[in-house]
């Protein structure tokens, strides 16, 4: 039977501000979350400030979250995984084990906001070791440190005061298929670089680029302060290996400016990680029977690429990194149009039932 | 639970587990499945390993079956040129167990000095020239497994062009064809330290000769695992999966303390084209990228690798560099030849450390083994061999196993 509601699948920032535009537009939100909480990978990775408003992320997420567990036209269930899904625009059901609950779910339209997941810098054919050395960290990892502010190499405990951060792990990489741009770590590195200078102010930082993509404000809020106040050395050159040297990291690359090779060594190695499909957006690509990407991403954009937020099937329709690599910007406009389209189409179906 | 640990001891816990390799987002194409497909439509024999193997994982979590016996045994120019202990210890290695092998006498040269060095070959010469090695193996029934990694690597390439272009397959057919020989390709291309990486808990059950007083650095032989990454072996146990395992995993099921260095990745300097034409970048880079960077990090008493071509560099570089004063002095083993000795084997009849050139004699006094004994006995054997008394060395004098250090 036709149904009004709005199924929202992930409880990140995508789908949290999917479900507060549907309620807000007058619709009824159903949002299921396969953790025990809200506030999607930011919550789950302890993001500590959000690239590029500086903002806390748990306050953010908090924010965010309260917005929908407070409103009164969306239902929260925790613990919740789509099972199976049946039916068309209108008129689908879905079936979700919640806890270890079945339940049958009559909706009109699906949002998909299952989001992406940190590249594991294990399967890069790059050598950097993040599995054999305790020193060599990823973006994430040192999040958790920087909100802690305690920022110590993992081997002693101790303030590192040598840290390079190489970009581009597990992006733009053909041996290793994810070909595109993550597009947010260059900001990320950044923010993290100037959060260690402002933690230990007797660190030099290094970041090893290929480019520097600092869109839009990025660029004089993040990129220019990280150079001109804080210090930060960009060196442009790929590194190659990651290996040890002592009780330190040798890094050896290429130093493009210079034309030269280069080894130096560092205290600690953070791996700007990209972004990479979640497991949930592969097996809900599986489960709803919509299109994937050569990437695995959910295929988004319509027939004439206008469409970023609709998928292959009608009804469907997809919010933040589960179609590619997108910024909280990004994620949340998204998550409006989707919530938009959405609501359009229960609309119209329910009409003309 | 994590909740307990500190942010450090989180991101240590996280980092403690092996990296998840999932076959299905592979980024590579899976050869198993193109050959399949190739073996429907008639265009090439697919040679199955046979009976016993085991399956191991490669790098992108794919399975590859490496079998235990009934292999046909593709040499190499370079062991029996320079290192012939090397062949001989994985020969020996095979009779210990008694396994079921085929040691031919028809196999050629793969010619990987053609496509890596002189350039004098063609795609299509080169095809064939694995081809026919691999229908010679399957007309005997035995499965093929390549001792040089050179080789190794030369045929993974080569496979990808039979693969991918039916026009170098239809060239190749024909020139085998007036050989009277089929297309074949084996299911797998096994490379013998894959072989030595599945036996390595039954040579540590006949280890002899006890090896934890060494210390061993091991190189990796680019031809295994950076041609055609993806058909190398990966092993969550060694290295977090993040090298490729064998020989390191072989080293540290013997009880010998495998010590890592800054240039682990680093090629061993053989080059092909450069040993020919710039040989002394080969010598400078195979002493101070590798045996100095080695012996000032890592101080091993040996240093264990898995090529021809990375043995002979390694251990042949190092006398010009002691002309000159380097710091050198780092004896150089296949993995082969340390699991033979491990196991008994005879230092000079088997391993036949005489024609290494970078002294090896340190190394066997530190395991106790009493060297020039087994030397005089060798010595005894060519005396008997220059009186007509003894034609050769055979696998009657060999074949046993020593206890070395009693």
């Amino acid at each position: 039977m036709t149904s009004g509601k709005v199924l929202i699948i992930g409880g990140g920032p995508s789908g949290l501000e999917s479900a507060r535009c549907v309620a807000e537009l007058g619709g009824e939100a159903i949002l299921i979350e396969k953790r025990e909480r809200l506030g999607g990978t930011p919550d789950r990775e302890n993001y500590a400030k959000l690239t590029h408003h500086w903002r806390d992320a748990s306050e953010a997420m908090a924010e965010m979250a309260a917005a929908v567990t407070d409103n009164p036209n969306v239902e929260v269930k925790y613990q919740a995984e789509v099972k199976g899904m049946s039916g068309s625009a209108g008129n689908f059901t879905v079936e979700i084990e919640a806890g270890c609950v079945a339940e049958s779910l009559n909706v009109g339209a699906v949002i998909v906001a299952t989001g992406f997941q940190h590249f594991d810098p294990g399967r890069a054919t790059q050598y950097y070791n993040y599995y054999s050395f305790p020193d060599v960290i990823t973006l994430t990892d040192l999040e958790k440190m920087l909100r802690e502010h305690n920022v110590v190499r993992p081997s002693n405990g101790k303030a590192p005061k040598k840290i390079a951060f190489v970009q581009c792990v597990g992006s733009r990489d053909r041996q290793i298929g994810n070909e595109y741009c993550s597009k947010v770590c260059c900001g990320i590195a950044s923010k993290q670089a100037i959060e260690l200078r402002q933690q230990i102010p007797d660190s030099k930082v290094f970041i090893f680029y290929i480019d520097m993509r600092m869109y839009g404000y990025w660029e004089n809020e993040i990129y220019w302060p990280a150079q001109e106040k804080y210090n930060v050395n960009y060196i442009k050159g790929v590194i190659s290996e990651v290996l040890p040297k002592g009780n330190q990291l040798l890094v050896r690359g290429e130093d493009t400016t210079m034309s030269r090779p280069m080894e130096v060594t560092m205290d600690m190695i953070v791996l700007s990680v990209g972004m990479e499909p979640s497991a949930g957006t592969r097996a809900i690509a599986q489960l709803l029977d919509i299109q994937q990407n050569k990437y695995g991403f959910i295929e988004a954009g319509g027939a004439g690429g206008l469409d970023p937020v609709a998928t292959s099937k009608e009804g469907i329709f997809v919010a933040g990194a589960a179609s590619g690599p997108a910024d909280l910007d990004d994620s949340i406009s998204k998550a409006g149009l989707a919530a938009a389209r959405a609501v359009a189409s229960v609309r119209k179906v329910m009409v003309m039932a | 639970m994590t909740e307990n640990l500190t942010t450090v001891e989180q991101i240590l816990e996280r980092k403690s587990h092996p990296v998840v390799r999932d076959a299905s987002i592979a980024p590579t194409h899976d050869m198993h499945d193109l050959l399949l497909e190739l073996e429907a439509k008639g265009e090439i024999i697919l040679q199955r390993v046979p009976e016993p193997y085991v399956e191991f994982t490669t790098k992108y979590g794919r399975k590859k079956k490496i079998p235990i016996e009934h292999t046909w045994h593709h040499k190499s120019c370079g062991h029996c040129g320079h290192i012939p202990g090397y062949a001989s210890s994985i020969l020996w290695l095979h009779r210990q167990f008694n396994l079921d092998y085929n040691d031919p006498t028809d196999q050629t040269s793969c010619t990987g000095w053609n496509y890596y060095a002189s350039g004098a070959s063609n795609a299509v010469g080169q095809a064939a020239v694995m081809s026919r090695n691999f229908a010679a193996a399957y007309e005997t029934g035995y499965f093929p497994m390549i001792h040089c990694g050179t080789s190794f690597g030369h045929y993974k390439e080569i496979r990808e062009q039979l693969v991918h272009h039916k026009e170098l397959r239809d060239e190749v057919r024909r020139i085998l064809g007036k050989m009277g020989k089929p297309l074949v390709i084996p299911e797998e291309i096994v490379h013998y330290s894959e072989w030595v990486y599945a036996m390595r808990d039954r040579f540590a059950e006949r280890q002899l000769v006890d090896m934890s007083a060494i210390t061993a650095t091991v190189h990796p032989a680019c031809h295994y695992y950076k041609i055609i990454a993806e058909d190398a072996i990966y092993d969550p146990e060694i290295y977090g999966g993040q090298r490729t395992a064998v020989v390191t995993a072989l080293l540290e099921k013997l009880g010998i303390n495998v010590a890592d260095y800054s240039t682990w990745f680093d090629c061993c300097g053989f080059g092909f084209r450069h040993v020919l034409v710039q040989r002394d970048f080969t010598r400078s880079y195979a002493v101070l990228r590798k045996i100095e960077t080695m012996i000032n990090e890592a101080n091993p008493d040996v240093t264990i690798t898995h090529d021809t071509g990375c043995v002979t560099t390694l251990d042949k570089s190092q006398f010009a560099a002691k002309a000159h004063d380097r710091k050198v002095g780092v004896p150089v083993l296949s993995d082969a030849q340390v699991a033979a000795l491990a196991m008994g084997a005879h230092p000079f009849r088997v391993v036949q450390f005489h024609w290494h050139s970078t002294d090896w004699r340190p190394f066997l006094e530190k395991l106790g083994i009493n060297w020039q004994k087994y030397w005089d006995e060798f010595q005894g054997d060519l005396d008997q061999i220059r009186a007509g008394t003894k034609s050769g060395i055979t696998w009657q004098d060999a074949d046993q196993p020593i206890n070395l250090t009693a």
